[in-house]
């Protein structure tokens, strides 16, 4: 093979990857530039233009108080309506593929209009409601409104992950008299798992960001994106981009922390010598990569 | 055949019933039902205790740090200092469900713009003032802000700070600005903005066409917008903001922002070049002030906060900390020996002869008010 | 699997009822504000005012195509990168793969705000990125980058990204790579066992992630407002001024009736073109 076909095989080879890791570092850049002008040193109010290096504000990180509150209060706020909302949803999921009956165009429509709304008619008509009722604005009216608008997003996700899912596994389970709660525990869940990771990610996410409905709804209470809104418009602390980049290096050590667990687990799990087996924790739970003990749940594979 | 389609015809019956009895039921419950709150205008009486809670609902990046606290020790009032007002008509927005309920959504203080609090007293949305309550506001408000035309007699709002609008120039990239029709000069095409809210921008350009804004009519505002959707399309403004042109204006990205006067000083931190500039046409002069909302709790603590920034010690670290005018009597002198620079600054201790060609009139004739704002509304939105 | 009775109920009950008192019961609110003419001042009466629809899109079709043009544009160019790094992750990323799952979902957690407000900083005229499109000639020399289309386009599809590649790679996880084999042995480039196997197969994912990112971009405004100038101003930003700004609160709610009606008129006929019932839940799997 010349050359040249070579290298154009490798390309080939390499161009999915390839593009998949510039998609990654377009994701990345605005995170980058963030993360370096946490570092500068303006005089001033206005953190745009390139002043000089300092590690001051990483020292004074959590030196304003406001600014510590509203991400304390957002991430607990994320935490509780991602639970939720993923929990709600999934099951919403369930239903809608699993099972026919009356109703269903209804229930899909309630779904899916959430997501079709603008934002500034959600959060204002669920104040006037709150208002209309005497409930008082603050951080439980804050989680309402977020599981609200989460719940759409999560059945989505969910349920394009429960169409393709292989049933056959289940059917083996009721075979061998498992009951339907086991079943679900045992071998659903497990497998449904990195779809329900993707749903949840997405929910948590879309709490952490969400400004408007929350301005609408919050009373007294201020969130992390409100305290930015505010502070974008006269000019924001430095802090606020330390507080971002130590948020992003701190998932990412959690990521790398469950690699790392993942890698021991392979050194120590017993696997079968085959070299198309993936080894990890994301083919245990696609039902790709066979547990000791137990069938081999790759189709075609002797059992 | 004909079951189906029964069953089908009873599923949409059943579905239009249930829709109308939810209209039904939410028209009942509509709380949108707008206009002025009936029934007199009550005063925030003070009972002469001063304790317990404040809530104050301010605008961002207004007080400096020390203030409120050193107010806690000395009033023994616990503050809840929420800094959630960053545009006029969002804070209306968000509480209007409760002011329209006669309820002050816990706050005893709102901090908004002249024209903002006129039209929140016109729906009946707030308080009328103890005046005997507030003796050092009532002592020491600058002459000038004691009687503006949104409140002649200062019944029902108390000025926390006053600027002017006006341009901020970056000197050296757009040199000799002295004329608000400098942001339609070509030289500047794409590197000019102008704020969203109508009542600052278009008022500067009726100054600018010599139209005074008391004597302008509804065509001279339509007419004003004409001439800025034309810049817009053009190209010649780039963008229509709120505070953050000085985003833009600290990036370089514009070069002449209508803005106010307390901003330039701050840019300037990071780039000297950055200036406020009075247009020789005229410029605007406004107020965002302190007011009570109905229903708010409290008033003694709102009052004694109220005096306390008014005490010019107090205010003195205030003034400093902001750069804007400072409402209260008494500052200059004090700045005068601890820092004789900042006394002299026209924009924190303007004369009256730098601010007497400041209108304070901005909003569009009574009746040709709609016309305007949906005028306005195309142009903002490229229509 | 037999399917008992109340069991679909009791699963949904919680997330119906949810849905139904903290959305559909506002948007009933909604939906009579919709009818009242009047203005803040003077008051909202109940008139079935139906002129309110015809009216408000009539006055603001621009804004209306505008946004059609920018949603579509940036769901287009979402699934175009998506799809690649979506297959990267799931087939080809092997012990990388949380990793990199973690890169495209991280800079969710730093606030939509403050990553538009960084694309500010990456995109102002006098930075790098400018100044390399004028001097290969994109932009002219007095042009610009930000308050334009494509910067407005831009930041709707950097923000969606994760929208669209976080379904599809969930749809294309669960693929066995066996199939794929199988299809490369069945046809004769790996080409065809893409466009015949994986594709097909992984459809679910993309029509979720398509609606996911083309719902929420219509109604968006963000973008249009940091990035963009007034010529970029989508119908969210009108929706928004209205109700906030001029307090029009029957335009602002019927201008809202017609988005949701919009999306959901595209969503129907979408899915009847891509053939796909997953959305609206026709396709199930008892």
């Amino acid at each position: 093979m010349s050359p040249l076909s070579r290298v154009w095989r490798w390309i080939r080879e390499h161009a999915v990857m390839g593009v998949g890791i510039l998609a990654v570092a377009y994701m990345l850049i605005p995170i980058l530039v963030i993360a370096v002008f946490s570092f500068n040193d303006p005089k001033g109010k206005f953190n745009f233009t390139w002043e000089g290096f300092t590690l001051s504000h990483w020292e004074n990180a959590f030196g304003i108080p406001e600014l510590t509150e509203a991400l304390v209060l957002s991430l607990q706020l994320a935490a509780l309506s991602t639970v939720v909302a993923t929990a709600l949803g999934t099951l919403l999921a369930m239903g809608l593929v699993r099972y026919q009956f009356a109703g269903r165009r209804l229930a899909n429509l309630l779904i899916v209009i959430p997501m079709a709304t603008p934002e500034v008619v959600l959060g204002a008509s669920l104040l006037s409601m709150f208002v209309f009722i005497g409930v008082d604005r603050g951080f439980s009216t804050l989680w309402i409104a977020h599981i609200m608008f989460s719940i759409s997003f999560v059945v989505v996700v969910v349920r394009s992950r429960l169409i393709g899912f292989d049933r056959s596994l289940e059917e083996a389970a009721r075979d061998l008299g498992a009951t339907p709660l086991t079943t679900f525990r045992t071998i659903t869940l497990p497998l449904l798992a990195p779809g329900l990771v993707a749903a949840a990610l997405l929910a948590f996410a879309l709490s952490l960001d969400d400004f408007v409905i929350s301005n609408f709804n919050s009373g007294t209470t201020v969130t992390f994106p409100l305290f930015i809104f505010g502070a974008s418009q006269r000019g924001i602390p430095v802090e606020v981009n330390v507080l971002a980049t130590l948020l992003f290096v701190l998932t990412a050590i959690a990521m790398g922390f469950t690699v790392w667990q993942q890698h021991r687990a392979e050194k120590l799990a017993a696997i079968r010598p085959d070299d198309d087996v993936d080894t990890g924790l994301a083919a245990l739970a696609s039902g790709q990569r066979p547990v000791a003990g137990e069938p081999d749940p790759r189709p075609g594979a002797a059992s | 055949m004909t079951r189906r389609s029964g069953t089908r015809r009873a599923k949409w019956l059943t579905a239009l019933l249930a829709l109308g009895a939810a209209m039904a039921l939410a028209a009942c419950g509509s709380d949108l039902g707008g206009g002025a709150n009936e029934g007199e205008v009550t005063t925030a009486e003070a009972t002469g205790t001063v304790g317990g809670e404040l809530v104050i609902s301010q605008w961002p990046f207004y007080i400096d740090r020390k203030t409120v606290p050193e107010f806690e020790d000395e009033a023994g009032v616990k503050v809840d200092y929420i800094e959630d007002v960053n545009d006029n008509n969002e804070i209306f927005a968000k509480l209007r469900p409760d002011l329209q309920n006669g309820e002050s959504a816990d706050r005893s203080i709102i901090v908004v713009t002249d024209w903002m609090a006129k039209k929140m007293y016109d729906l009946g949305y707030l308080q009328d003032l103890d005046k005997d309550a507030i003796g050092e506001v009532n002592d020491n408000l600058i002459e000038s802000l004691k009687s503006p035309s949104i409140d002649p007699d200062r019944a029902y709002t108390v000025p926390w700070q006053s600027g002017l609008t006006g341009l901020v120039v970056n000197t050296k990239e757009a040199p000799d600005v002295t004329s608000i029709n400098d942001i339609f000069d070509p030289q500047y095409k794409g590197k000019v903005t102008v704020l969203t809210e109508l009542r600052d921008t278009v008022p500067m350009i009726l100054q600018g066409n010599g139209i005074e804004p008391e004597d302008a009519t509804t065509q001279d505002w339509l007419d004003a917008i004409d001439q800025l959707d034309e810049a817009v399309k053009s190209g010649q403004i780039r963008k229509l903001t709120g505070n953050d042109y000085t985003d833009d204006m600290a990036r370089g990205d514009a070069v002449i922002a209508i803005g106010w006067s307390g901003d330039a000083v701050q840019l300037q931190a990071d780039n000297p070049d950055l200036e406020f500039v009075k247009p020789e046409d005229g410029c605007l002069l406004w107020s965002d002030n302190m007011v009570i909302p109905v229903g708010a709790p409290n008033p003694d603590a709102a009052y004694a906060f109220m005096n306390y920034v008014y005490d010019p010690a107090n205010q003195t670290q205030i003034a400093a900390y902001n750069s804007y005018i400072t409402p209260v009597k008494g500052v200059q002198e004090i700045f005068k020996q601890e820092d004789p620079e900042l006394a002299t600054s026209q924009l924190i201790f303007p004369t009256d002869e730098y601010t007497g060609d400041c209108s304070t009139i901005d909003n569009p004739p009574a009746d040709g008010v709609t016309e305007v704002e949906e005028r306005w509304q195309q142009l903002i939105s490229g229509g | 699997m037999k399917s008992r009775r109340f069991t679909p109920y009791a699963l949904m009950g919680p997330g119906l009822f949810w849905l139904l008192v903290f959305f559909a019961v506002p948007m009933a609110f909604m939906a009579i504000v919709a009818l009242e003419e009047g203005s803040i001042d003077t008051g909202f009466s109940l008139t079935w005012q139906w002129a309110n629809f015809s009216d408000s899109v009539g006055s603001f079709d621009t804004q209306f195509l505008r946004s059609f043009r920018f949603s579509i544009i940036a769901t287009l160019l979402c699934l175009l990168i998506a799809y690649p790094l979506a297959y990267a992750i799931a087939f080809k990323a092997g012990r990388w793969k949380n990793l990199m799952l973690f890169a495209v979902v991280a800079p969710f957690f730093t606030t939509y705000l403050i990553r538009t407000l960084a694309w500010q900083t990456i995109l102002t005229d006098q930075g790098q990125i400018a100044d390399f499109f004028r001097t290969i000639g994109i932009i002219s020399e007095d042009g610009r980058l930000l308050e334009t289309d494509s910067s407005v386009i831009m930041g709707i599809t950097y923000n969606f990204l994760p929208f669209m590649i976080l379904p599809i790679y969930a749809s294309l996880e669960q693929l066995d790579e066996r199939f794929i084999e199988a299809a490369k042995d069945l046809y004769s480039s790996s080409r065809q066992a893409f466009l015949r196997v994986t594709l097909p197969l992984s459809a679910p994912g993309i029509v979720a992630g398509t609606l996911l990112t083309f719902i929420p971009a219509f109604g968006d405004y963000v973008n249009a407002t940091f990035l963009g100038g007034p010529n970029q101003a989508m119908i969210g930003n009108v929706i928004q001024d209205q109700y906030l700004r001029t307090q029009n609160y029957p335009t602002a709610a019927a201008l809202s009736f017609v988005v949701m009606a919009v999306i959901l008129v595209m969503v129907l006929i979408y899915i009847r073109f891509a053939g796909s019932e997953s959305l609206m839940g026709e396709e199930t799997n008892p």
